[in-house]
């Protein structure tokens, strides 16, 4: 499978990306004014000798998109560097085969970065190890301060709702806490990645 | 059959990873399967990944230990057994 301009140009635009969304452009926008670009961020992104095509395969129910792609969106709206071009992960079958996380899992979102003629300078999936991993040792806290969340690795469907509800409190109000962490994250791996490649 | 109290279905899915799908699908084979003979299905939005079926309390699928959906037909060898215990 390789990308050439004609099929780079079948993707949606990011603002058509989220016009046909049917859930969560409440948070997709939300997420992008939340987003934080320093100065030294968008210049190094328009300081790119040549604008970067950037595949995204991506869905609007999954919470890493909706988290990461709106990362994406403001470098590019504020960069103009970066032409993007959306491909729904489950009707673009033969892509997503090619970036499969581990070989195996169909995570999203993944970033594709091309240069002018179509081949690829780097691809990103998902979000960065060290989200995932400062997330992760956020979990083990909140359950840790709270015996009545049981274990970590346990099911909570024997949990009573009340409690199950206290616990998805605690967890969102963790992934909110980390979220300009997670973001200026995202923005470092990217300019790390195309800056590295595209210079 | 004894006469067993109909069970409980709990499957917990991760709502932000398109596992909608497979939650109607298992919860529909198991309301064709079962009817009465189930006392609820409840289903759980959660996140993580997760996709895990419980049976009168007792967790018989969890992604994150078996790994991946379950056979629709072992769910219903875990009802069955409850029923007929």
């Amino acid at each position: 499978m390789t990308i050439d301009r004609a099929r780079f140009e079948q993707g949606l635009t990011y603002a058509a990306f989220k016009a046909q969304m049917t859930r969560n452009l409440d948070r997709v926008e939300e997420n992008e004014r939340r987003v934080e670009l320093r100065p030294e961020d968008v210049a190094a992104f328009r300081g790119l000798p040549r604008p970067v095509n950037v595949v995204v395969l991506a869905e609007d129910w999954c919470g890493d998109v909706i988290a990461n792609l709106p990362v994406l969106g403001r470098i590019a709206q504020e960069s103009g560097r970066l032409n993007v071009r959306v491909f729904l992960r489950d009707q673009n079958d033969d892509i997503m085969q090619r970036y499969l996380n581990q070989g195996k899992y169909k995570s999203i979102p993944v970033f594709v970065f091309l240069d002018e003629s179509f081949r690829e300078l780097g691809h990103w999936i998902e979000r960065p190890a060290s989200v995932t991993e400062l997330r992760a040792e956020r979990r083990r806290e909140i359950f840790a301060a709270h015996p009545e969340f049981g274990a970590p690795d346990a099911s909570v469907d024997q949990l009573p709702e009340d409690v199950r509800g206290r616990l998805q409190a605690e967890l969102q109000k963790m992934r909110d806490d980390t979220t300009s962490f997670a973001n200026a994250e995202v923005i470092r791996e990217i300019r790390d990645l195309v800056t590295r490649v595209a210079a | 059959m004894t006469g067993a109290a109909p069970p409980r279905v709990k499957i917990t899915y991760c709502a932000e990873c398109g596992y909608e799908g497979q939650t109607l699908e298992l919860a529909r084979a198991l309301m064709l399967e079962f009817g009465s003979r189930l006392s609820a299905i409840e289903l759980i939005p959660w996140d993580s990944g997760t996709f895990d079926v419980s049976v009168a309390g007792q967790l018989v699928h969890s992604m994150r230990r078996e790994g991946g959906f379950p056979d629709y037909e072992e769910i219903k060898k875990a009802v069955r057994a409850h029923l007929t215990a």
